[in-house]
């Protein structure tokens, strides 16, 4: 056992420690290294800044120069594939185009509508002329999906700038070296973007799956998405401007997590454009112009709330008004409700004072035919002192 | 017909052919992508490190596979150092077992090579995952490493065929 466990220590020994012929550098010594540089790199210490940016710098024209060979067989394997398909695609075409040109016609009016509205809120949004770049390299590493550009800070290429390949979003520039850039690829695991699903304008996140398809994530709970919606960017947070398409919908189930099928090919990349978005410098006319509506509805608002607070005044005096003749009403009411009831007891007792003289005289008896005590006939003849004889 | 000398440019080519496999390897990964083979992807460098070091480990310098980590992290976009280290344990795993070994087995070096590849690969994740948030598709690198595990012993026959008919020519010297 103690003899195991020397030989295991002697070979490991041997093998990290032992420095062979012809290896000018220890293999632990390396190692360390390594790791020295993974935590000054973690805290941006400057000096490994400087060996990254010089790194990529070299690494990347190399890598693409080296990799002309294997872009020769891929260039090759993809013609005779598309010859093959040479009818087909010709037929499907020829499909298409009929279709687009009709639909062409109806949206050249729906942008120009479009573009005159956003205009009137101050939204629109007019992309720059954009930096044409070439794919140096399209490494599809399982850590990440993304692409190596020929065009850096040297072409005025910026962090977060969009990249698009035939009007379709591919991904955004995650790194800016002097020549070159990195673009994260939408279909990669650390790529999200916030986008919008049509129709029903559902708003949404899309995440990369580290495959070619992506994942819509955060929808409201049960919401339903139709097969072959189309995927856009939403424009929430201000990184991209809205409605640049992405792709469609594949599968959708009601799992919050429905599949997406990117528009761009991502896998045959070769030339991208770079571009950023910015609001549209407005004339001095359109300025005035907005200037004035602007002044319109803040007018429109004002007016509105100084009806709505007089409006709130006089609802309210009518209310007070109404309240006091109410209020009379009842005073009155109770005023002469008080004077009969004091008509009522004066009477009550002129009836008394009466009745002790006047009751022989229309008291119902026997012999005459008057009236009966407590009737109200009775009451009147006692208070008209008895029965008045009718003068001819 | 040109014989292997040690002075003939031949010879010099010839005897650093793994070396330019391996550089031309980190700047052009051989994926095959091109060919749109869903999942299909391996890991060249690291059949090419475990068997020069296993069995030329005066081949491909140190030095040399620290520098092609330093550029295949450049290239795919790790953090710098990350790669470099993963090669050198992997140099590390197979000086182990060349020191260990008697009996030279190909069947033997291909387990220890799966072993060696899950040990470093877990090790880098937990790096890359712990310390740099990066996010893996744990799903796609094990079907990478599982190719990379079977291409193992097609890549290593090729290998003892050079390394035979370079020690032909070095016999006819």
């Amino acid at each position: 056992m103690e003899t195991n466990r020397d030989d295991f220590i002697i070979a490991v020994r041997s093998a990290f420690l032992k420095k062979n012929y012809k290896q000018r550098f220890s293999l632990i010594g390396l190692i360390f290294f390594s790791l020295l540089l993974l935590v000054l790199g973690k805290l941006n210490f400057t000096p490994v800044d400087y060996l990254r940016i010089s790194l990529k710098e070299i690494s990347y024209k190399s890598a693409f120069i080296v990799s002309v060979p294997e872009n020769y067989i891929k260039n090759v394997a993809r013609k005779i594939g598309s010859h093959f398909n040479l009818y087909e695609n010709y037929l499907n075409i020829k499909s298409e185009i009929e279709k687009i040109k009709s639909e062409k016609i109806l949206n050249e009016f729906i942008v120009a509508e479009n573009i005159r509205l956003k205009k009137a809120i101050d939204d629109h949004y007019i992309k720059s002329e954009g930096v044409i770049g070439k794919v140096l390299i399209d490494k599809q590493s399982p850590f990440l999906k993304s692409i190596i550009i020929n065009q850096g800070s040297k072409n005025k290429i910026k962090l977060g700038m969009a990249v698009v390949n035939n009007n379709y979003l591919v991904g955004k520039v995650v790194e800016v070296n002097y020549l070159t850039s990195r673009v994260l690829l939408l279909s990669d695991l650390n790529s999200k973007i916030p986008v919008i699903l049509e129709p029903g304008s559902i708003r949404a996140i899309l995440s990369g799956t580290g495959k070619n398809n992506g994942r819509v994530q955060y929808l409201k709970d049960k919401t339903k998405v139709s097969k072959n919606s189309v995927v856009y960017t939403s424009g929430s947070g201000g990184i991209f401007k809205a409605g640049i398409p992405i792709g469609k919908i594949k599968d959708p189930n009601l799992n919050n997590e429905i599949e997406v099928e990117f528009l761009a090919e991502f896998s045959q990349l070769d030339i991208v454009s770079i571009i950023s978005f910015t609001k549209e410098a407005q004339t001095k006319a359109e300025s005035e112009a907005r200037t004035k509506i602007e002044r319109e509805a803040q007018i429109k608002t004002e007016t509105k709330a100084q009806i709505k607070a007089e409006t709130k005044a006089q609802i309210k005096a009518e209310r007070e008004v109404q309240i006091k003749a109410e209020r009379e009403v009842q005073i009155k009411a109770e005023r002469e409700a008080q004077i009969k009831i004091s008509e009522n007891v004066k009477n009550e007792a002129l009836f008394k004072k009466l009745s002790k003289k006047y009751t022989i005289k229309c008291k119902k008896t026997f012999f005459n035919n008057l009236y009966v005590v407590g009737t109200p006939k009775f009451k009147a003849c006692i208070m008209n002192k008895g029965i008045k004889k009718k003068k001819n | 017909m040109s014989k292997f000398t040690k002075t003939n440019f031949l010879h010099v080519f010839a005897r650093n052919v793994p070396l330019i496999l391996l550089f031309i390897s980190v700047l052009n990964e051989f994926d095959f992508n091109y060919l749109e083979i869903k999942y299909f992807s391996f890991n060249f460098p690291f059949i090419l490190i475990f068997y020069s070091s296993l069995k030329k480990s005066n081949y491909i310098g140190y030095g040399y596979i620290f520098l092609a980590g330093l550029i295949n992290d450049a290239v795919v976009g790790l953090p710098i150092g990350i790669s470099s280290l993963t090669y050198l344990l992997i140099c590390g795993f197979a000086a182990y077992l060349r020191n260990i070994t008697l009996r030279p087995s190909l069947f033997k070096d291909w387990l220890f090579f799966l072993f060696t590849i899950l040990v470093v690969n877990s090790l880098i994740y937990i790096i890359l995952v712990l310390f740099f948030s990066v996010n893996i598709n744990y799903y796609s690198s094990m079907i990478n490493l599982a190719f990379t595990f079977f291409l193992y012993l097609f890549f290593a026959q090729i290998f003892k065929f050079y390394n035979d008919l370079l020690s032909q020519g070095r016999y006819y010297d």
